[in-house]
């Protein structure tokens, strides 16, 4: 029974990052009805950026570990997004009327020119964190060691989660991303800035990713310039699995797949591990068309 | 459609525009520069450059300059055989690489058909050398030779009961089989055999796992990133398991990735790196290296290109020809002992290199990779 | 088919016959590449340009035809060209009962769903399935295919190979578009409930797609096998079907032209770009987005026919 609990926790921490990045997936396509192959990568950036600033500033040591790593994610999060609004302007924007799968084969584009830039720029090798910023401490849980930072991962998506979604459903703006996800032409008339909403999800999406990333390059210490396709992959799969534009929906798909992972690793195969996982995506979106919770950013406002 | 005809009259221009006429010595270098491999590549054309540079200072072979044409095979078979192709239509005389041995194999019949010799630095997969092609060699050892060492290495700790972890990849889950398969004739225990996702980050799941099933020792046959990330994960996990590894894991990057305290005695094996070698060859190869790159070499398999580049130029300067025959003939029955940058290179009529290559590092507490006696 | 059209066949078939008197070993073979992502990508051009099925696991019925043939060829001794309507008739089986169950999927989950397909096809090749796939070292010594006592070996040889199968795909494609079948997957595309309210049995002609599509592509999967005489799971991995699912898109999905040109500058381009070593993926991204953004329907777009006012007087005046 101990063996399960802890392959449950192991699925969980690595579904929280999963999550993390989800949510900023689910929040794009909510809006744009846009699957952003390139997130994935603004996630790397995130870990990428993450590291030359924890390495050039040492903001840990001058400003102590809470203090420094919340103005390095702010920092980060700014960045990433920041890249994520350009991506917006000049390779989004002008594809919004046209055929969907044109936007895609776009958004692969970018996927493999982000990538690529990173490779020129930060060469082929794998990159390091500085050793040991965070706390290693360990946290009993029902008499189970759990490392204080795996919980402060899945802390942290839940917060994001929380926080996305009241946003998105108790302030003006939010209702103004909610409109514009329903029907851009009628939110127009409505006098929303359908082009503001849209830059506004293009620059909350991408830092989502990006303090994923820093996330993990925090925790795993190792960030390498194809890391972002598995995540990006991973995380796409959760917000479907929970039903994609779904803000709780991309929460619960990306736990849901860390632990089916990883129970899947322990109790059937580990080789077989990822096929599992999709076998279980198929059969859920058999069962149930939309995912686990269904679209729903489209609620009636 | 115009267009169509279009980028096919450009095809057609561009390639007569290929043919030069040959007025230096061109050697290829096949190697992953784009892709998963990319950082091997490019370690691969690093060691490569600066062998030719020096060469050519040195006024390059037969009264020509060297010229090294390197061509990206992406580390996918397709790519590979299309780079293949292509080197062998620029009039190269030999190709060095590449590196995966699946990548390798996609390569080899085209060289062969072309009589150009292929010297591989990393593929070291058993059947490579078994097909009897003639203009085949390889600097690396062999799967069934790195088994050999690790069953004999794993016999030598006591070990009763062993975890094997390999990658899914063809060299890796080749090395664990190979391993498996000489084990079980020493009665050791074989409690895991099971195979984890390359490229991922938390492999905490395998780790419960491997935990579960209790091994002495966990030898684990894939790359460096990985094993890296395993020894932290480890000692997070506060699990006090001897780790052994293969010869992929032999990079400095191990350690940054792993941190001193974590990788800290972790063995694997490999063939010696230069700076473990006594010979002059090693020495000022490193001094050089390290002058040129401000660094030391970073992979082994980048030094064994080196090496690879250096017989074939040892060859055509001894025979005085670039003809592949008389090449094959100098490199399977005449050199003997060529003083290396990884040791003593011989070849056997199949293109493998002889005589026993593997050695065991220890990663000390400094982070240094240190030869065990 | 226009007339424009048929002179641009007729000229490229012309060009594409003599190539190989003019070019060297590399650049033949790069045009074999492109014939062969051509077939695939008109392959996939059924199920994704005219019926409109997100499907970006193709690799997967590719992979099934390759293996099949290298199964049957080292295993059983069938020579590799008989293996190729094998290979085809075994993805297109493969395809449809894969698909059964997700068919009625919509757009983007249908997406995932065959991302899915084709990491579960290529992890249980990886696996080596059965006992048959030869796990992540893939099959070797795949015969080379003969025809007419004539062993195809050289780059010169399967490009007439490769090249007739694909002028033989081409026109039987047009014959397609314009039968009843292709039509059926017009409206599918267009108008799917429309198309059911017209009488389209959408889910049959969906699976129909699905299978045709795939018998394509395995038969492709034989003559790369073929061509190879090895094969292994990398060659299949997702990073194909996105490949196949860009030369689709960026030709001008739905368009016949428009796919072979993709497939000419997918992968033609990545070959011109070689001088630039490690900044070429780089350029290619570049290229796909301004591409996109310049020409949303691709390079070549499949018009759609347009009726003029005076079709419909003419239609009137009929009695």
């Amino acid at each position: 029974m101990e063996h399960f609990f802890q392959q449950l926790t192991n699925g969980l921490a690595v579904g929280g990052i999963y999550a993390l990045i989800a949510l900023g997936y689910t929040m794009v396509y909510g809006v744009m009805k846009l699957i952003n192959f390139a997130h994935g990568d603004l996630f790397t950036y995130g870990a990428y950026l993450g590291m030359t600033l924890l390495t050039s500033f040492f903001l840990q040591d001058r400003l102590g570990v809470v203090a420094g790593m919340l103005i390095l994610a702010v920092m980060v999060m700014g960045l990433v997004a920041l890249i994520g609004a350009v991506l917006e302007r000049a390779v989004y924007r002008p594809l919004r009327e046209s055929h969907r799968l044109s936007a895609v084969v776009s958004a692969l584009g970018a996927s493999i020119f982000l990538q690529n830039a990173l490779m020129l720029i930060y060469g082929a090798r794998v990159h390091v964190y500085p050793e040991d910023l965070l706390p290693q401490a360990t946290v009993n849980v029902l008499g189970l060691e759990v490392p204080l930072m795996r919980i402060v991962v899945v802390l942290a998506s839940v917060v994001m989660m929380a926080l996305l979604y009241l946003f998105v459903q108790k302030t003006k703006i939010g209702t103004a991303i909610r409109a514009a996800a329903i029907d851009q032409g009628a939110a127009r008339l409505m006098g929303i800035d359908v082009n503001r909403v849209i830059l506004l999800v293009f620059l909350i999406g991408p830092a989502l990713g990006g303090a994923a990333g820093l996330l993990v390059g925090l925790y795993y210490g190792q960030v390498s310039f194809t890391m972002g396709w598995l995540y990006g992959m991973k995380a796409f799969t959760a917000a479907i699995l929970g039903g994609i534009g779904n803000i709780p929906g991309a929460m619960v798909g990306g736990l849901l797949l860390g632990v089916i992972e990883a129970l899947g690793a322990a109790y059937l195969s580990l080789a077989w591990k990822d096929a599992l996982s999709f076998l279980v995506l198929i059969f859920i979106l058999i069962v149930r068309p939309t995912g686990l919770l269904g679209e729903r950013v489209a609620d009636k406002v | 459609m115009k267009r169509a005809v279009g980028l096919a009259l450009a095809l057609c221009l561009l390639s007569i525009g290929s043919a030069r006429a040959a007025d230096t010595i061109k050697i290829g270098l096949l190697a992953p520069m784009t892709g998963s491999w990319a950082s091997e590549g490019q370690e691969m054309k690093k060691n490569v450059e600066l062998l030719a540079s020096e060469l050519n200072a040195k006024g390059g072979l037969l009264g020509k300059q060297v010229e090294v044409i390197v061509g990206d095979d992406g580390g996918d078979p397709r790519t590979a055989s299309l780079a293949a192709q292509r080197l062998s239509t620029q009039g190269v005389v030999a190709v060095i690489g590449t590196y995966g041995s699946a990548v390798t194999e996609a390569t080899q019949n085209i060289f062969d058909e072309a009589s150009i010799i292929q010297v591989a630095n990393g593929s070291t997969s058993v059947r490579l050398t078994e097909k009897g092609l003639k203009y085949f060699f390889r600097t690396c050892p062999r799967d069934d030779e790195q088994g050999r060492v690790a069953a004999a290495t794993l016999e030598k700790m006591k070990a009763a009961k062993v975890a094997l972890l390999h990658d899914n990849s063809a060299y890796s889950k080749g090395l664990a089989d190979e391993i498996r398969g000489i084990l079980k004739t020493k009665k050791i225990n074989v409690v895991f055999f099971d195979a984890l996702t390359p490229k991922e980050q938390d492999y905490s799941t395998i780790l419960t796992q491997l935990k579960a099933a209790g091994p002495d020792v966990v030898f684990f046959t894939g790359y460096y990133p990985e094993a890296g990330l395993l020894l932290k994960q480890k000692k997070r996990m506060g699990w006090n398991v001897p780790f052994l590894g293969g010869d992929a894991i032999n990079n400095p990057d191990l350690v940054k990735i792993a941190g001193k305290d974590a990788a800290e005695g972790f063995q694997f094996l490999s063939p010696p790196v230069p700076k473990d070698l006594d010979t002059p060859e090693a020495k000022a190869y490193l001094t050089s290296y390290t002058k040129k790159y401000n660094e030391t070499p970073g992979s082994i398999y980048g030094v064994l290109a080196g090496d690879g580049f250096r017989v074939v130029a040892k060859a055509i300067a001894e025979t005085k020809s670039t003809d592949a025959d008389k090449l094959r003939e100098y490199l399977t029955t005449r050199l003997k002992d060529f003083p290396g940058l990884t040791g003593k290179i011989s070849f056997n009529a199949k293109g493998d290199r002889l005589g026993e290559l593997y050695r065991v590092y220890n990663v000390e507490k400094t982070g240094d990779f240190v030869l065990r006696k | 088919m226009s007339r424009g059209l048929l002179v641009s066949y007729a000229v490229l078939t012309l060009v594409l016959a003599g190539a190989p008197l003019v070019l060297d070993a590399y650049w033949v073979d790069v045009l074999n590449s492109v014939g062969l992502y051509a077939l695939l990508a008109l392959s996939l051009n059924i199920i994704l340009g005219d019926a409109g099925l997100f499907n970006m696991g193709h690799a997967a019925f590719y992979a099934v035809g390759a293996y099949t043939t290298a199964i049957l060829n080292t295993r059983l001794g069938l020579p590799t060209l008989w293996a190729l309507p094998v290979s085809g008739l075994v993805a297109a089986l493969f395809a449809a009962l894969v698909a059964r169950p997700v068919i009625h999927l919509r757009g983007d989950y249908l997406l995932i769903v065959t991302i899915g397909l084709g990491e579960i096809v290529r992890i249980a090749l990886v696996n080596d399935v059965f006992g048959l796939t030869g796990g992540a070292n893939g099959l070797f010594g795949i015969a080379r295919p003969t025809l007419f006592g004539l062993k195809i070996r050289r780059p010169h040889e399967f490009f007439y190979l490769i090249w007739v199968f694909v002028a033989l795909t081409v026109f039987l494609f047009h014959r397609l578009e314009q039968s009843r079948f292709g039509r059926a997957l017009n409206y599918l595309r267009e108008d799917p409930v429309a198309a059911e309210g017209s009488g389209v049995n959408t889910a049959r002609y969906k699976l129909l797609a699905f299978a045709l599509g795939a018998a394509w592509a395995g038969m492709a999967g034989n003559l790369y096998a073929a061509k190879m005489t090895i094969i292994s799971p990398e060659s299949f991995s997702f990073w194909e079907s996105v490949l196949l699912f860009l030369i689709v898109i960026l030709g001008g999905s739905g368009s016949i032209p428009g796919v072979i040109l993709g497939a000419f500058l997918v992968v033609g381009l990545p070959e011109l770009f070689r001088g630039f070593a490690s900044a070429r993926m780089l350029v290619f991204g570049l290229v796909m987005m301004v591409l996109m953004v310049f020409r949303t329907q691709g390079l070549l777009p499949l018009r759609t026919v347009r009726f003029k006012k005076s079709d419909l007087q003419r239609a009137q005046a009929r009695p």
